[in-house]
């Protein structure tokens, strides 16, 4: 083969995602210099193979998908939403990156490849900027003479460990070590004790070493103490699982 | 004009998440059974499904819908998650090639709004992929379905590896034009 219509094949391969070694390079090349038929062929290929997919079968996804998602958008205050201000710098630079690398790349047509990893510095960046946030803003609560910390200690005696820095005005900050990954299906959820009733004061899960650090938002009664429970993992409005962490 | 996708998604770049628990509604039934038919298995199809609506929420506002539908935009991004699981499994398991013959349950209607309108061409276009000649369609099932490249394709068909790419083409082509005829 010879000529563009070299072009027209690997595109047609790159379509279906089975473009590798040279001739991957070749054509990712070929789409940066900005081809334009080649990337007109590329949409109109991906939106057949959507049609396509969209034609196949049905099947209902489960339900606990959409509650851990809202949940999920629910608590993490998504990239770049709020940068702190200790943490601007840091921002700044890291969209400035962002900024600078997509403009050199859409200086062409950017090859889709391009963008899933652009997309993925994008993820990780944001990632990073918001554990560098909440870890900001536990430091900075820390100055603040009303906060506490109050120790979370598993009642079976086993080392997990859990502390809640927490300010009545500004919620707080959960920080957990030594707990098992909760199983399949569950999480835990962390307990606000002192009103009425307990105060579900968020889910979470503990990566593979039993730990995570993640925010509690204020609200309710001031709290006297924290409990956390195993409870499924799109949560309860009050406690039915075990008691897995407790203040005294 | 603007679609009402691509009107929830401008609405999720701005941090809407009722525009996203609609966008959800919308799109989780269309790419989930996508992702079930490349992973198979029912867990790992629902942490592939919230892995990509994730991606979505987080990436909303690098959608331009020059280069593409909502439906495009979610199930390209589908697959190539889904793939990823299975690529993940295989390097675990050299000797893992799933199945691309074994269809999932056969399709039934599903109710109200422009997905049901969508339904009639989406029986033409299943047609087509039917219709394509056997040996276009295997090569387009391995690649897409089951993520074998076109040098895995040909080692497993046993075939030269131009003979592979030159079906792909001809298989999409054809695909592409049932697609443009269909619209």
């Amino acid at each position: 083969m010879n000529g563009h219509e070299t072009y027209e094949t690997l595109a047609a391969v790159y379509a279906v995602g089975a473009l590798d070694g040279d001739d991957l390079a070749q054509f990712e090349v070929h789409l940066a210099e900005g081809c334009q038929p080649c990337a007109t062929a590329l949409r109109e290929s991906r939106e057949a193979l959507a049609r396509l997919a969209l034609g196949d079968t049905r099947a209902v996804p489960p339900a606990e998908v959409k509650s851990a998602l809202m949940a999920r958008i629910g608590t993490a205050p998504r990239a770049a939403a709020r940068p702190s201000r200790a943490g601007w710098l840091t921002w700044a630079a890291a969209t400035a990156a962002v900024v600078a690398l997509a403009a050199m790349l859409t200086s062409g047509i950017v090859a889709s490849r391009y963008e899933a990893r652009l997309g993925q510095m994008a993820r990780e960046m944001a990632a990073e900027r918001e554990r560098l946030q909440r870890e900001e803003a536990a430091l900075e609560l820390l100055r603040d003479p009303a906060t506490r910390v109050v120790e979370l200690r598993s009642p079976s005696g086993s080392n997990a460990i859990a502390r809640v820095i927490w300010n009545d005005k500004a919620g707080g900050h959960l920080i957990v070590s030594n707990l098992p990954p909760a199983p399949e299906g569950k999480a835990y959820e962390l307990w606000a004790l002192g009103g009425a009733q307990p105060r579900p004061a968020g889910l979470f899960q503990v990566d593979a070493s039993g730990r995570v650090a993640q925010k509690v938002e204020a609200g309710g009664e001031p709290p006297k103490g924290f409990a956390v429970t195993l409870e499924p993992a799109t949560g309860v409005p009050a406690p039915t699982g075990p008691i897995v962490m407790a203040s005294r | 004009m603007t679609t009402a996708g691509e009107e929830f998604i401008r609405r999720m770049a701005a941090g809407d998440r009722d525009a996203f628990g609609h966008f959800y509604d919308r799109y989780a039934p269309l790419v989930f059974p996508l992702i079930l038919r490349i992973v198979r298995d029912r867990t790992d199809a629902a942490d592939v499904l919230q892995e990509v609506f994730w991606e979505a929420w987080q990436g909303a506002s690098g959608y331009d819908p020059a280069r593409g539908t909502p439906e495009a935009w979610m199930i390209t991004r589908a697959r190539t998650r889904a793939i990823d699981r299975i690529r993940a499994v295989r390097r675990r398991s050299e000797t893992f090639v799933p199945p691309v013959d074994e269809g999932l349950a056969p399709a039934s209607p599903e109710p109200g709004g422009d997905a049901a309108e969508r339904a009639e061409d989406r029986g033409v276009i299943r047609t087509a992929l039917n219709q394509l000649p056997h040996a276009q369609r295997e090569v387009i099932e391995l690649a897409y379905y089951a993520g074998l490249t076109q040098t895995e394709i040909s080692a497993r068909l046993q075939q030269p590896l131009g003979t592979v790419k030159t079906r792909i083409r001809l298989g999409l082509e054809r695909l592409r034009d049932v697609v443009r005829r269909a619209t």
